[in-house]
């Protein structure tokens, strides 16, 4: 019976998980907007195989984390480490942008809840993704050609349709060419901000179930923001509340989400009930 | 080895002439006429030349007919033969010889407001009976309107205050910062450095200082129209003389080497993000006496810095794009023979066709390429 | 005895020597060395303003005249024509700042500044090619504020140049880049090569002579080196393409497999000649023991790097 032997596999996973160090590990996250605090000493870690939620309103400074975590942007303070080989002793926000641009590169893999932060709407989808593998130095056409194709099947995309811009494609589409982009130099870690908001329902949970394959499949260590339980409780291991740029629960998705302890957290609950 | 004369230098030669020619005579009498009563004009061209020499602007002028960016090429290309001699001290707004200083910040400012020399509460009426009755008016040039000037029973002052410091001494705006004295040759040159962003603000002020006075005017009336972030309220306009204080190379002796006609203008704004503290101000200077272009350039100057400014605001767009010699000589090069790289663009069309159409029999023209316009637009070759 | 100002001072229709002061000139030495120095980096200048229009030719012109001495010999060309009323009239002016002798001969001339193209026979190590230059920004298709175009060029950030080739062979299936090929140089910088026609880029690869590219509108010159590898930026399964012109005969002199200029006729067919004048001229006058140098491409069409240029590929 396959639910069962999938069932067990995870159970033989589960203590792999405890003994490894963790992929992704962030501590004392501080970042200021002017006189704004967005970030204030936020610590996280994340393992391979892993998905971490991270929810809260609009203005949490969920999204800044992310940001943060994808190098675009400096802090005031904190430390972010990635256990790959050649970068464990490094903290990632010491690095020049040149080779901050290299981590990026090959490392982590973004999509945002607004595919023009992610996407060149006029290129087309194919090329998006190729361009991932063209800043590595691959200069053979065919290559670009195949390895594009590959990315945008494993994250569902008509094959039909690769050569065609963002621009004239539905949001569904256009997330999975953010998400093929995203996986196609096979990263350690995903970003995911918001991938699914606005999004119709049915889609929405096409998305989901594309998501947690990869995630499956590629032992992927994810992070993912959304103010949406729902999203969050369908893909996420653990769960982090953050309020006003802070911490204020985390725990395992189940354990928050069913019996939070906090009362922000109680009050988000109950709103989305 | 020979010297190349072919048709088409006679032909170049020929063409300057008939221009010439269509032009009229060039006399001394024809430049000093117009060095004497054309003095806005003369002014705005040594604005944009960045040289302050009337007798040549208007013989620029002259030159070229009055066509105004020819007229500045020649005097900036004059400018490029000139070594630098000197450095002339800074000029303060309280020690100028102004003969008209405004603000519309205030109802009356220390000092007064002094109109001074201006049209802007003239009728603008055509002076047709200047037409009508040419002799008599070149007998009395002073009738009718043109009355002899009344003379006040006090002279005015010919120093007055910047405005800034009243406020400044209010604490509604920042203090100036404590300057330590510079060397003269160390200030950056905006026509002897090479340019790069961001740019110093010297740069920013010289760039603005020599900038096409119609190419400030359109971006900072954008910026005044809706397209900017902030109102501005001309704090202070100023038309004045200006010593030019240079020192003796030998004996030291700081001497005045003349007087030069000078501008400055600045604006204010309460809004953008340290406009809840204190005043926001820009501000614009020039040769020559250029109103318009003065109140737009120090719009400009303020809006470059906002946090996030429009792309007409940004310093690298305003200082590339109102460059008067630069952006005339662009615009007019596309008259030259481009058929290199048009052959070269000619020769991908043909191929595509070739690719695409000359097999459709036999591939039913399947994937033809769509949108050829719309889409090459950020790969097309770059225009030369 | 008085001695009035202006009898001490020069007479004000005097120049300087080429025009250009003394230290504009110098400035514009150390830049180019500067140049020299990084192949294919633009490095910025104080640009003068000439009595040319800016867009003219000004960048070009600059440098011509920091090198020029009256042992000189100039040629100018402007697609590849002396005669074209805008090279004549740069090359007027440069001799009367400078009273160097002039040439339609390639191989004579030892400063040849050109507007779009490079000669059809092989410059040898002690001429310089000036190249005007219009933008001498190769990402600005992709990235039109020049600040974060100079960032692009420091980490060697060329993805997205390689990303419009990448969609022309999808939407084409060829390079459909016309002039001013971009192209890689000494393995480190992306450069405009200004608007020659893609026949001529390979001429800068591991060429004998100099070339500087400047331009004076936009402030920036670069140079490639003698022997320096410029190789135009080619997938390795889709080799670079040079312009077909195949079969297309000067109608003065028959030559063949040279860049042409194509002559509309009014019945509806082209006429064609060399765009190179003064390699017509040699031609033409080959009868009266005029030699012409070795070509670039010979009379066949082979480039005399060999295996340079290949065959074209087109993607499936």
């Amino acid at each position: 019976m396959p639910v069962i032997l999938n069932h067990l596999s995870n159970l033989i996973d589960a203590p792999r998980l405890v003994t490894q160090t963790p992929l992704l590990r962030a501590s004392g996250l501080k970042k200021q907007y002017g006189r704004i605090t967005a970030v204030d000493d936020v610590s996280l870690e994340v393992y391979s195989g892993e998905v971490l939620g991270i929810v809260g309103e609009s203005g949490s400074g969920k999204s800044t984390v992310l940001r943060l975590l994808n190098l675009e942007e400096n802090v005031e303070a904190g430390d972010y480490r990635l256990n790959i080989s050649g970068l464990e002793a490094i903290n990632l926000f010491t690095l020049a942008r040149f080779q901050r641009r290299e981590v990026q590169t090959h490392h982590i893999g973004i999509v945002y809840q607004n595919p023009h932060l992610g996407l060149r709407m006029r290129y087309t989808s194919s090329g998006n993704v190729a361009e991932r593998l063209l800043i590595t130095g691959e200069r053979r056409f065919a290559t670009l050609r195949e390895a594009a194709r590959v990315s945008l099947a494993a994250s569902e995309f008509p094959l039909n349709r690769m050569d065609d811009p963002p621009r004239v494609l539905s949001g569904g589409m256009q997330q999975r060419v953010q998400l093929a982009k995203a996986i196609a130099l096979e990263p350690k870690v995903l970003l995911l901000d918001e991938p699914t908001t606005g999004l119709d329902v049915s889609v929405q949970a096409l998305v989901l179930d594309t998501l947690k394959r990869l995630q499956r499949e590629r032992h992927l260590a994810i992070v993912i923001v959304s103010h949406d339980l729902g999203v969050i409780r369908t893909l996420a291991d653990r769960v982090m509340v953050m309020r006003h740029g802070r911490v204020v629960e985390t725990g395992l998705t189940d354990q928050v989400l069913e019996d939070p302890q906090d009362a922000y957290t109680q009050q988000l609950v109950h709103a989305k009930l | 080895m020979y010297v190349a004369a072919k048709g088409g230098e006679d032909a170049i030669q020929q063409a300057e002439k008939l221009y010439q020619h269509l032009n009229g005579t060039l006399t001394p009498e024809l430049v000093r006429s117009i060095e004497m009563n054309m003095p806005y004009l003369v002014d705005r061209v040594m604005g944009e030349g960045s040289l302050y020499a009337p007798e040549l602007a208007a013989l620029a002028l002259a030159q070229t007919g009055g066509d105004l960016y020819e007229a500045v090429l020649l005097l900036r290309a004059y400018r490029s033969t000139q070594p630098r001699i000197a450095y002339a001290a800074p000029v303060k707004p309280a020690e100028m010889l102004t003969v008209r200083r405004i603000s519309a910040s205030f109802k009356d400012i220390p000092g007064g407001q002094i109109l001074g020399p201006t049209l802007d509460y003239s009728h603008r009426i055509l002076r047709l009976d200047v037409l009508d009755n040419p002799q008599e008016n070149n007998h009395h040039s002073h009738s009718e309107n043109n009355e002899a000037i009344k003379i006040a029973d006090k002279p005015a002052s010919p120093n007055y205050p910047a405005v800034a410091d009243w406020q400044r001494g209010q604490g509604l705006m920042a203090q100036l910062p404590e300057q330590t004295p510079v060397d003269a040759a160390d200030i950056p040159d905006v026509t002897a450095d090479p340019v790069l962003f961001p740019a110093p603000r010297e740069h920013r002020l010289q760039a603005l200082s020599r900038a096409d006075t119609g190419g400030v005017l359109a971006l900072g009336y954008a910026s005044m129209r809706g397209y900017g972030l902030i109102h501005p309220t001309v704090n202070e306009l100023r038309l004045a003389h200006a010593e030019v204080q240079v020192k003796h190379p030998v004996t030291g002796a700081t001497f005045s080497a003349g007087r030069v006609r000078v501008s400055q203008a600045e604006v204010v704004t309460s809004g953008g993000e340290n406009g809840k503290t204190g005043l926001t101000v820009g501000f614009a200077a020039t040769l020559g006496w250029n109103e318009v272009k003065l109140i737009a350039a120090s719009t400009l100057d303020m809006e470059m810095n906002q946090p996030s400014p429009h792309p007409a605001h940004t310093e690298e767009f305003v200082m590339y794009h109102t460059e008067a010699v630069e952006a005339s000589g662009f615009c007019i090069h596309f008259k030259l023979p481009h058929y290199v790289t048009f052959a070269s663009s000619v020769d991908n069309i043909r191929k595509v066709i070739a690719t695409f159409y000359s097999s459709e029999e036999k591939s039913n023209g399947a994937d033809k390429p769509t949108e050829i316009q719309s889409e090459t637009a950020t790969s097309e070759a770059m225009p030369s | 005895m008085t001695t009035s100002l202006a009898a001490l001072a020069a007479p004000r229709e005097d120049y300087s020597y080429a025009f250009l002061d003394a230290y504009a000139k110098r400035e514009l030495r150390r830049r180019t060395l500067k140049a020299i120095a990084i192949p294919g980096y633009q490095v910025p200048y104080a640009s003068r303003e000439l009595p040319i229009a800016r867009g003219w030719g000004t960048g070009g012109l600059q440098v011509t005249l920091s090198l020029v001495g009256p042992e000189s010999v100039i040629k100018v060309i402007d697609q590849g024509a002396d005669d074209s009323v805008n090279a004549a009239n740069l090359r007027r002016f440069i001799t009367r700042m400078s009273g160097a002798a002039t040439t339609t001969d390639a191989l004579q001339a030892t400063i040849i500044q050109s507007r779009h193209r490079i000669p059809e026979e092989v410059l040898q190590e002690n001429q310089a090619l000036v190249l005007q230059v219009p933008d001498p920004e190769p990402l600005r298709a992709v990235q039109s504020d020049s600040s974060k175009a100079h960032e692009m060029h420091a980490d060697a950030d060329y993805g997205q140049m390689w990303l419009v080739l990448y969609e022309q062979l999808v939407r084409y299936k060829q390079y459909i880049q016309g002039a001013s090929y971009p192209s890689l140089v000494n393995g480190r910088y992306v450069i405009s090569p200004s608007p020659i026609p893609r026949w001529d880029t390979p001429k800068l690869h591991q060429s004998p002579h100099l070339t500087l590219l400047s331009a004076g509108r936009e402030k920036r010159l670069y140079a490639v080196p003698p022997y320096t590898d410029v190789r135009p930026l080619e997938f390795e399964d889709i080799p670079f393409q040079v312009e077909d012109q195949r079969g297309w005969i000067c109608q003065h002199t028959g030559a063949q497999n040279k860049f042409m200029n194509e002559i509309p006729l009014a019945d509806g067919t082209a006429a064609y000649e060399l765009s190179d004048t003064g390699y017509m001229e040699k031609l033409s006058a080959e009868a009266n023991g005029s030699t012409r140098g070795a070509t670039y491409y010979d009379d066949e069409g082979n480039f005399y790097h060999a295996g340079y240029l290949k065959p074209p590929v087109q993607p499936d």
